[in-house]
């Protein structure tokens, strides 16, 4: 298996250069603590918060399918960004013809 | 010797013979040889064995087509004799043999094939159980190819390659060379892989009418090696090509030209990979066996095997032969070998029509006898051929497995022929590896009887004879077609050239029709028939399994290629090719095209495993104190990417090294922990999300501790977090993880778009750490700084000066349970600071420790290593850190709080506990004496009855405590103190049951007392020490060159070598390449948000990542979106960082080199697939990737100069490893001179 990302700072790039952040799932769920009188977005039941804590942990889709996920480009600038791919082709994909890219956030490891 | 009078196609030097040794026989052939022509001319007629019926085998190809050609050379099994140059003094052996390749005493099994049908082994031997591997062991040792001699070293030079093109094009035959012209011609950079030492294809050996062929190539041949941005490899198959047009193959050195073949070391094989834009294979076509009867014996070779033997190698193939063809290259075949003089004495012909009436006609002007629609039926005669048996094919098309009615004498359809060379072929088919390899798919075609192209992938272009293209124009102006698309696909504007080239081959001859047989004529009497007729020469695969395979149902050829093991072997895909399919398709009555061509896979040719594993440098991470402690007997191992000491001692156990920490005071070079700056106004946010305290309560001079969690809760780091600013902070991570810190903190805010810079300072810093109860004494003697423990108390934190005003951040600590001072001083300062160490430590009788001795000590402490005492089951509270967490904290967002709440009271998880060992001696009140009883390892199971209920993490024997304790993960309801525990250990076919008991897990010093108030020490061994200036400050490279320095001049403490003697070389170092160490000069790490609004120096930051400036003196390069390096390149001192947050000196943080001379180019492709010379790109500019694996920054300023920063810990390993890579291009060191000669020409 090879194939190749497009990092934002550096360009196209061999894989073997990024580590996997794993597909976009949005922000952590906020967390609501009964004790702590906080409103969270999820509401206050903490069973609900547990749920929804737990969906954004640990379940993935597994399309087959183009999907956007993020890359960490450890070997070179270091850093993150987020790009669409193919898993079923290992090709970025961008979905519906637009341009594939996303944000950067980071820097690079200095040592 | 049987040698021809010499040809103007051969390409051996007669006047140089070679003297090599077949199995212990002394035989001579000549420069140029291959080992097989040189076998072959010397009258060497058996090779081999073959795998499974012990047939003798010899020489069928001269391409690696199959396993019959492969023999041992010096020791080393499976070279194949077709294409290993031949070397003075080789020793080639006959493989699979027992005793001579003639006589093998094994031969007998050939008789026994009907009790071995296909697929037996696995169909027999299975039941009952033990007969598998009753069967296997004896199996094993018949059948097989080669014997892998563990006594013979590897031999030969290994080196990586990597290229860029925009086109490459495989092969060098007419159609290949046209395609790279095309493309070279427009300026593009091509790269051209030829698997044979020469360019040409098959118009190399091939005369016609009495002329060579090779002429109609030379011209475009010698064009092209005149374009500068054309590269051509010869001798360098292609194994694979994979995504986005990666292309991997291996070259074998030094046998590129005439003039210097052979000189090269058998062995010295070169990997590559050449990723390319566009993609153009001409791989040409192979030969189609034809099967028959004893199709295998040794005087049976293809076509071009004969012609090549004859016309590249002037070896006398064979006497009196047989030609028994399907195409006009045999028939052109048999003419020229009989004007060499060669006895041809029948030319049979499987096609009926289709024949080049010229050739026919010459044929029979020569007066031999030729037969059309005739093939070979048996051959024979068994380690040399007596006769051949040929007959008429009764019928035409597809049906080829015809009957004749009889085999017996020369009457009307049959035909004996005494001879001793058979040139046998059923046609040709098209070299489809690397295109399927590639991804294409193929379809049967009806003309060409071939499996033709379908669909090519992107930006692959095929040409040439790969297309069945046969007529020299249609060759080459295919190849001039796939070479101008292969440009367009790389942006070129070539519709015009296309234009007119497309309707020009329209007009020439197209593909040739092919021809249908697979197998020769079968004498309807013949009992058993197609028993001796093999489909498949590497695994003894013959027609009739074939038919068993289809009688099993596995009737489709990817099916019986798996059960018959067809195509599995050496030969992979070439033989059988797609007479698999063809044979299929005869026994199962259907038709070829209803049937896929079977997936070729990589490697399409083999290289050895020792050059896929590569020239295997041991690059790894050193700390600046590395060479003291392997002066002081440390034994290292490796903990992630470091070396470590480990020990220091023969004693394992290391008790002398924790005795003297516990009573004494001991050093430890922890440099490898993690350590980081971090800052900004969201800094403190960034440490509340990952760290699970309160990170708001750190303060200056106050070591924090805390710990990191993963999503599920899992603890994965811990260290101490230092405030050091108002947004500014210093913190630790384990070592282990100090790579992913980074990472992980960017990863985990990567939604909240926070303000903070973050630098990693891991290798800057080295770290010592001094512990013991008489720590203090020592650290007293080379600094000034109060120490006191109301001074300087437990888990404090101080900026203090040391020896001769270096300075050096001291962390009060404690992880082994004694008195310690933790040390982080520049990497550069390491050294100096450790010798004064040893100095004032002296009197004491201070000891190094490894990391194993730190190993016990914590453990009796009961600190946790982390991936030790926890794992993917257990979480912060199970380990018995959740005081850590600050639970009331649900704003931060914490990694791991959210699980961390939900666990929380969940019963039955794992916990850890301390354990003490039983010991059934009875010594259970805790004296002195050794524990004799069985220790448990690290990793013993605990059981509970017949369930397993935790493991031993850790135990060892402790002196300090007089017995046997331990850390061990159980269940919960295991973990209450004074319970009795199971422990189950199998020691291979032993089991061991101990007991322990429950224990708290704080075995040494529950309390801390010792970390807090320094008990009485050991007295001083003489009087007070006398109080001496200390020495002068110096500070230290990573790298040490193994070179002798000439001229060395002192800079700001460093020892700056100007010249080495070897700088004085006849070459000029600038003709070659050197090796600059520039680590001592400055650089400094400049990070902000909005970095344009900083101007370091007064210079502007580049706009774009990539970018680079060079002003006054200092090279700017701009990283990526927050953050630039500034390198001080220019002569003259350095300046001072300026004042301000957004720099860091990361001077120690590197090694920094320059590589400068005309070789940079070649000594980069070898150990990086970056693309640093990507031509129109302005220079200099930025790279950051991986060279030889270690993350660099890497400047290209020019052709001849690049710098290069990476790391320091990697500073030697790597700076060696690249020495070690480019030595062929003559890399070497070299003295900084040589660097400013460099930047004083680029100035003047
Ligand atoms: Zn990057």
């Amino acid at each position: 298996m090879t194939f190749r990302l497009t990092c934002p700072v550096c360009g196209k790039r061999d894989v073997y250069e990024f580590t996997y952040g794993g597909p976009e799932r949005g922000p952590r769920p906020a967390e609501a603590d009964p004790g702590s009188g906080l409103e969270a977005a999820v509401g206050s039941d903490p069973a609900v918060a547990a749920e929804a804590h737990f969906r954004w942990a640990q379940f993935r889709m597994n399309r087959p399918e183009p999907q956007e996920e993020w890359w960490h480009h450890g070997a070179g600038c270091g850093v993150w960004f987020s790009t669409w791919r193919d898993p079923a082709t290992n090709r970025e994909a961008p979905p519906g013809g637009a341009e594939a890219g996303g944000h950067e956030a980071g820097g690079r490891d200095s040592s | 010797m049987s040698r021809l009078p010499p040809s103007s196609t051969e390409r051996i030097d007669r006047s140089r013979t070679v003297g090599f040794r077949w199995c212990g026989r002394a035989l001579e052939g000549f420069e140029g040889d291959t080992v097989a022509s040189a076998l072959w001319g010397a009258g060497i007629r058996t090779f081999s064995r073959s795998f499974e019926y012990h047939r003798p085998r010899g020489l069928y190809d001269l391409e690696g087509e199959g396993s019959s050609q492969l023999v041992s050379i010096d020791g080393v099994p499976n070279q194949s004799a077709g294409t290993t140059p031949l070397r003075e003094g080789m020793e080639v052996g006959a493989q699979n043999v027992r005793g001579d390749p003639r006589f093998d005493v094994f031969g007998l099994l050939d008789r026994l094939d009907r009790f071995m049908p296909a697929g037996f082994y696995y169909r027999l031997f299975h039941r009952p159980a033990w007969a598998a591997r009753f069967f296997q062991e004896r199996m094993r040792g018949l059948a097989g190819l080669g014997v892998l001699r563990l006594d013979v070293p590897d031999r030969g030079a290994r080196a990586e390659r990597y290229l860029h093109a925009d086109v490459a094009v495989v092969g060098g035959g007419p159609a290949g060379i046209s395609a790279a012209l095309e493309a070279g011609r427009l300026g593009l950079r091509v790269c051209l892989f030829e698997r044979r030492p020469w360019l040409g294809g098959h118009l190399d050996w091939r005369v016609r009418d009495g002329r060579p062929l090779a002429g109609e190539v030379s011209a475009l041949a010698g064009e092209l090696e005149r374009i500068k941005s054309v590269r051509v490899f010869r001798h360098a198959p292609v194994t694979g090509i994979w995504g986005e047009n990666l292309l991997t193959g291996f070259q074998c050195p030094g046998t590129g030209s005439r003039t210097d073949s052979g000189t090269a070391a058998a062995f010295d094989e070169t990997h590559w990979e050449c990723r390319a834009r566009a993609v153009v294979v001409a791989t040409g076509s192979i030969e189609r066996p034809l099967v028959f009867e004893h199709n295998d014996r040794p005087g049976l070779m293809q076509v071009d095997t004969a012609i090549r033997l004859a016309r590249t190698y002037g070896v006398r193939p064979g006497t009196a032969a047989a030609f028994s063809v399907g195409d006009d290259l045999g028939l052109e075949a048999a003419l020229d070998l009989a004007s060499l003089g060669v006895d041809v004495r029948v030319v049979a012909d499987a096609r009926r029509e289709g024949h080049d009436q010229a050739l026919v006609a010459a044929l029979v002007g020569a007066g031999i006898d030729f037969r059309r629609g005739w093939a070979a039926s048996r051959v024979r005669g068994r380690s040399r051929m007596s006769r051949v048996e040929l007959a008429a094919r009764t019928t035409t098309g597809s049906g080829s497995g015809a009957t004749v009615g009889s085999a017996a004498g020369g009457a009307g359809d049959s035909l004996r022929v005494a001879c001793d060379l058979l040139v046998a072929s059923a046609g040709r088919q098209p070299d489809i590896g690397v295109l399927s390899c590639a991804g294409a798919r193929f379809r049967h075609g009806e003309h060409t009887r071939t499996f033709e192209l379908e669909r090519l992938p992107p930006d692959v272009f095929a040409a040439g004879g790969v297309l069945r293209l046969t007529d020299l124009e249609a060759l080459t102006s295919s190849g001039r077609i796939a070479g101008l698309e292969a440009a367009a696909a790389c942006g070129a504007d070539v519709a015009g050239a296309l234009a007119r080239e497309r309707p020009r081959l329209a007009d020439l001859p197209g593909p040739a029709r092919g021809s249908s047989i697979v197998r020769g004529p079968v004498a309807e009497r013949r009992l058993a028939p197609g028993r001796k007729a093999f489909l498949d020469f590497d695994e003894d695969g013959t027609w009739k399994n074939a038919a068993q395979s289809a009688a099993y149902a596995f009737d489709v050829p990817e099916l019986a290629k798996r059960f018959g093991n067809f195509g599995l072997g050496p030969g992979q895909y070439r033989v059988p090719g797609q007479n698999l399919a063809m044979a299929m398709a005869e026994i199962a009555g259907r038709p070829v095209g209803s049937f896929a061509a079977t997936t070729v896979r990589p490697p399409v040719i083999p290289p050895s495993l020792a050059t896929l594993a590569g020239p295997n440098h041991d690059i790894h991470k050193r700390t600046p104190l590395h060479d003291d402690q392997a002066l002081r007997g440390a034994v290292f191992r490796r903990a992630g990417p470091w070396l470590r000491a480990r020990y220091f001692s023969a004693d394992r156990e290391c008790l002398e090294e924790i005795r003297n920490v516990r009573e004494n005071v001991g050093l430890l070079d922890s440099s490898p922990l993690g350590k980081f700056r971090i800052w900004g106004p969201d800094a403190l946010r960034a440490l509340q999300r990952v760290y699970v305290s309160d990170m708001t309560r750190t303060r200056p001079g106050r070591c924090t501790y805390s710990a990191m969690c993963n999503d599920t809760g899992n603890i994965i780091d811990d260290g101490v977090v230092v405030r050091t600013g108002e947004d500014e902070f210093y913190f630790t991570t384990s070592s282990n993880r100090a790579g992913a810190t980074v990472e992980w903190l960017r990863f985990h805010t990567r939604y909240d778009g926070w303000d903070y810079n973050l630098v990693n300072l891991t290798d800057a810093f080295a770290s010592i750490n001094l512990a013991g109860p008489n720590a203090r004494g020592v650290l007293e003697k080379i600094t000034d700084a109060e120490l006191s423990d109301e001074a300087f108390p437990y888990l404090g934190c101080r900026e203090i000066e040391v020896g001769d005003g270096v300075a050096a951040r001291c962390l009060r600590l404690g992880f082994v349970g004694e008195l310690s001072y933790e040390l982080h001083v520049r990497a550069s300062h390491a050294r100096y600071v450790w010798d004064l160490l040893w100095e004032a430590g002296a009197e004491y009788g201070i000891r190094p420790f490894g990391l194993e001795a730190q190993n016990c000590l914590r453990a009796e402490k009961g600190h946790v290593i982390i991936g030790t005492e926890s794992e993917q089951r257990v979480t912060l509270l199970d380990i018995g850190m959740g005081w850590l967490w600050d639970r009331e904290d649900t704003a931060s967002g914490k990694v791991g709080a959210a699980a961390l709440r939900y666990c929380e009271g969940q019963s039955g998880r794992l916990k850890l506990v301390g354990l003490r060992v039983d010991d059934p001696a009875g010594d259970a009140g805790g004296g002195t004496a050794r524990n004799v009883a069985h220790r448990p390892a690290d990793g013993a199971l605990v059981v509970d009855g017949d369930r397993i209920a935790g493991f031993v993490c850790t135990t060892r024997h402790s002196e300090t405590l007089g017995w046997q304790y331990g850390l061990a993960l159980v269940e919960e309801r295991l973990a209450e103190r004074g319970r009795s525990l199971d422990l189950y250990e199998s020691l291979g076919r032993r089991t061991v049951r101990s007991t322990a008991t429950v224990v708290p897990p704080h075995f040494h010093d529950p309390k801390g007392q010792r970390l807090r108030i320094a008990p009485e020490g050991r007295p001083r061994r003489s009087g007070e020490a006398p109080s001496q200036p200390a020495p002068a400050a110096h500070r230290r490279s990573p790298v040490r060159f193994d070179a002798a320095p000439a001229r060395t001049e002192h800079r700001a403490g460093w020892n700056v070598v100007l010249d080495y003697e070897s700088d004085r070389a006849p070459t000029d170092v600038m003709r070659q390449a050197g090796l600059v160490d520039l680590s001592h000069r400055a650089r400094w790490d400049v990070q902000n948000r909005d970095i344009g609004t900083v101007r370091p120096f007064g210079l502007d930051v580049p706009a774009r990542p990539g970018e680079v400036a060079v002003r006054d003196g200092l090279m700017i390069n701009r990283m990526n979106g927050t953050q630039a390096s500034v390198w001080h390149v220019g002569p003259g001192a350095a300046p001072a960082m300026p004042d301000g947050p957004h720099y860091t000196d990361t001077t120690d943080s590197h090694c920094w080199l320059a590589l400068l001379g005309d070789a940079v180019p070649e000594v980069l492709e070898s150990v990086t697939g970056l693309d640093l010379f990507e031509p129109g790109r302005a220079r200099p500019f930025l790279t950051q990737g991986p060279v030889l694996h270690v993350p660099c920054q890497i400047v290209t300023w020019r052709a001849d100069a690049v710098l290069l920063a990476f790391s320091r810990g990697y500073g030697q390993t790597l700076v060696e490893a690249l020495l070690e890579s480019g030595r062929h291009a003559g890399l070497r060191p070299a003295g900084e001179r040589v660097f400013t000669d460099w930047i004083h020409a680029l100035e003047g």
